[in-house]
């Protein structure tokens, strides 16, 4: 047996697939919030006037809002004591992190929205079903980008491997454990990446027909 | 015998009686001054002195609390009731090193103890607000505090900030917490100098919360008082596990009364405190309460020395320990800083904090934060170009043997979270250069650029490959198609530049000190995290959107100059 697994605790497997589960989970809550605010900014972009440029304006400073930054703001702008009609207002740190990475998911989901009704408007529902492949890949991305939790103490995948690599007394024990880190990360991103693409390829040549289809029949 | 002889004979033995008698007095009468000279001489003359006085005096006002006692009978002394070891309480009964202290001083006042409880905040409170006689309640004796109570001296305790860690973990001193996170409670006195050593902190508002997350494994070095972590360590479990690493700002603990009215109360206290540490009162106190006696058996050494045990040791800079400084410098505009907070919370209702403007240290911490993230962005923006167009030429190589590996490189890249990423860049450049604000930029930077500059290379290669498709009849040159190729890709160049952009501030996690990393250790030390956060996000924003605006434009003169075919 390779010797670094000799030197990892014995419940370090089960802790990491448990923290990657907090990473799916963290990603789950920050889509789902950002479909909420995402497709709301999205009608209201559409809708043009005050209210699309007021919607635009907002996606935009959305976008440009660094998660890191915002996790950090989250965490301490809101005291711990903080209630609003009775309800504790105080953040988790699994709902600071998926806070934290709304503002990506809402601008995102936003722009591939605000495509899709486009698509819809011009009467191509297959186009517009393009919407879902995205928002599929926005969630891999989320996952991916919930590990900054492990700076606030999140116990999620990659703070698991970096407590267990501060063990080790070799570098290259640390390496090799970070490469494992990033093999359980990477099959499944890429292996999501991979369905999306194809399932987007199938997606894009079926728009194409729907597309070409009318214009035979004429 | 003649009666001559004989009375010759008993005045000589008389005389011989006298002579003897004289020698011997002669010989006593300076250990008989020096006893007069001792602190439990001047104590018992004071306690005398109040005792005569007393009957008379008690229904004066403005008699000193000394006397007040001694007519009362009792003593109301101030003590925790929910420190380990040092004052807790269950039900009617106190116990710890405070609660034995306090009981003793009754004891050799001859009157009873009333015990009050007090906490970190009410304790000073209570004593200028005449609620308590004395306090002895965990009061680290600093020069602030001098102006609002009178400190008892010597002190009866001292505590130190103690890093606490696994047992395994190699830590040493401070050369060694370089660059690694140290969980810490926000305020406390000794974060600026963690800070000042070049680690990062983690913040929590409690204390009680960083044994539970030293065992979760959420933080593998905590900070904290060892009075606080005392209790902890008699737990075989947490101390089979845990050791502390190393001690540093050291504050002496004092026993405080009111500054006014308490003279003779306070003579008697210092004497009293003299006398507990040279007869070892304070440390078997200390071991029966199986609290940290390193400090108190070098006070014991101290006072038993001729030139402290005197009844003027107290104030003999010698014996004593001086209070701690612990003011920060302000800087030369803060008194107009405190005056805008001051004049902004009258117009507006918000109570805005601005502590960066108000010290040196954070001042200096503020100014290099936003010089470093700066640096940050604009070298993050660098590398992802330089690395993105390097990406780009080999993925969209036609020769095997380079393509592959950057691929399999962009690959791994791709699959490792930022995080992960920056921790594997710093792990790898600290073996190579010492640990420094400018290592920790530079593996940042590197980090950042491979990230992203992986994903705009990927982008370039599969646009040399569709250009590449398109003219497959008529093949380009190497530049021009390379040149085309940006072009094509420059949308998803300029997007992946901008998140380089966005992912700086996430330098900190490795202890690049831009400006997150600077304002969270200001906000360490000081008040007004509020402010400091949303002026942090409002600092990031802003920069990202001026990055974005010039991203636009770097777009535009790529469309124009290798316009798409």
């Amino acid at each position: 047996m390779n010797p670094l697994f000799d030197r990892l605790s014995s419940d370090f497997l089960p802790r990491f697939l448990g923290g990657v589960v907090v990473n799916f989970e963290i990603a789950g809550i920050a889509i789902a919030l950002g479909l909420a605010c995402g497709l709301l900014l999205a009608v209201a972009r559409l809708y043009g006037g005050v209210v699309g440029a007021g919607a635009a304006g907002v996606i935009a400073l959305m976008r440009a809002a660094p998660t890191f930054v915002v996790m950090f703001f989250l965490l301490n702008a809101i005291p711990r004591d903080a209630s609003l009609f009775g309800v504790p207002l105080a953040l988790s740190g699994i709902m600071a992190v998926a806070l934290s990475l709304l503002p990506y998911a809402a601008a995102y989901i936003a722009d591939a929205g605000v495509d899709a009704l486009e698509q819809l408007r011009r009467g191509s529902p297959l186009g517009s079903l393009l919407f879902l492949p995205n928002v599929t890949r926005a969630f891999f991305v989320l996952v991916m980008s919930s590990s900054a939790g492990a700076a606030i103490g999140v116990p999620e995948g990659i703070a698991i491997i970096l407590r267990q690599a501060e063990q080790l007394p070799s570098l290259g024990d640390k390496l090799l454990l970070f490469a494992v880190g990033i093999v359980f990360f990477g099959i499944p991103l890429q292996a999501g990446f991979a369905i999306m693409t194809l399932f987007q390829r199938r997606l894009s040549r079926a728009v194409m027909r729907d597309r070409a289809a009318p214009r035979q029949s004429a | 015998m003649p009666a001559a002889r004989r009375a010759v004979l008993r005045l000589t033995h008389g005389l011989v009686w006298v002579l003897a008698i004289a020698i011997v007095l002669f010989a006593v009468s300076p250990l008989r001054a020096a006893d007069d000279r001792l602190p439990d001489a001047a104590l018992v003359r004071l306690l005398q002195e109040g005792r005569v006085a007393a009957p008379g005096a008690c229904a004066q006002s403005g008699i000193d609390r000394l006397i007040r006692i001694l007519c009362a009978g009792r003593i109301r002394i101030g003590v925790r009731d929910r420190y380990p070891l040092f004052g807790t309480r269950k039900g009617e009964i106190r116990q710890g090193y405070e609660v034995d202290v306090a009981r003793a001083i009754a004891q050799k006042f001859g009157v009873d103890v009333e015990f009050v409880t007090v906490n970190a905040a009410s304790r000073i409170p209570m004593v200028t607000d005449d609620r308590v006689d004395l306090v002895i309640a965990t009061m680290g004796h600093n020069a602030q505090r001098d102006g609002a109570v009178l400190f008892i001296r010597p002190h009866y305790y001292q505590s130190e900030t103690t890093l606490v860690a696994p047992r395994g973990l190699a830590v040493a001193d401070w050369p060694d917490i370089a660059g690694q996170t140290v969980c810490v409670t926000v305020g406390n006195g000794s974060n600026a100098e963690i800070v000042s050593r070049g680690a990062r902190l983690m913040l929590f508002d409690e204390a009680v919360l960083l044994p539970d997350r030293l065992r979760d494994q959420t933080c593998t070095l905590a900070a904290q008082d060892d009075s606080f972590f005392a209790s902890y360590f008699t737990e075989p479990r947490f101390a089979d596990r845990f050791t502390q690493k190393f001690g540093f700002a050291q504050v002496p603990w004092g026993m405080a009364v009111a500054r006014d009215g308490s003279e003779r109360l306070a003579r008697a206290l210092d004497l009293l405190g003299q006398i507990f540490h040279r007869d070892g009162v304070f440390l078997d106190f200390a071991r029966a309460n199986r609290i940290s006696t390193g400090f108190l058996e070098r006070q014991t050494a101290i006072w038993q020395r001729p030139e402290c045990n005197t009844d003027a040791g107290s104030t003999n800079p010698a014996c004593i320990l001086p209070a701690l400084s612990a003011r920060l410098q302000p800087t030369s505009f803060a008194e107009h800083i405190a005056a805008f907070e001051s004049r902004f919370a009258a117009w507006t209702g918000i109570d805005l904090a601005l502590p960066m403007l108000k010290t040196t240290s954070a001042w200096s911490l503020f100014q290099n934060g936003v010089v470093n993230s700066l640096v940050l962005i604009a070298g993050a923006l660098a590398a992802t170009l330089v690395v993105g167009l390097a990406f780009g030429v080999a993925l969209g190589s036609r020769f095997r043997l380079v393509r592959w590996p950057v691929r399999g490189l962009t690959i791994a890249l791709q699959s490792s979270p930022i995080v992960l990423t920056l921790v594997i860049a710093a792990a790898v450049i600290r073996p190579m250069f010492a640990y420094s604000s400018a290592v920790a930029l530079i593996a940042a930077i590197a980090a950042l650029g491979l990230s992203n500059g992986s994903n705009a290379g990927q982008a370039i290669s599969e646009a040399i490959v569709t250009l590449r498709a398109e003219r497959s009849t008529s093949p380009m040159p190497g530049m021009e198609l390379f040149s085309r190729a940006l072009g094509r890709s420059a949308t998803q160049i300029v997007a992946f530049l901008i998140n380089a952009a966005k992912g700086t501030p996430i330098a900190s996690f490795i202890g690049a000190p831009e400006l997150l990393s600077a304002l969270t250790d200001i906000a360490s030390f000081s008040s007004g995290r509020v402010t400091i956060y949303s002026l942090l996000l409002i600092f990031y924003t802003a920069v990202v959107m001026v990055v974005v605006w010039i991203c636009g434009r770097f777009r535009a003169f790529l469309e124009r100059s290798h316009p798409p075919i």
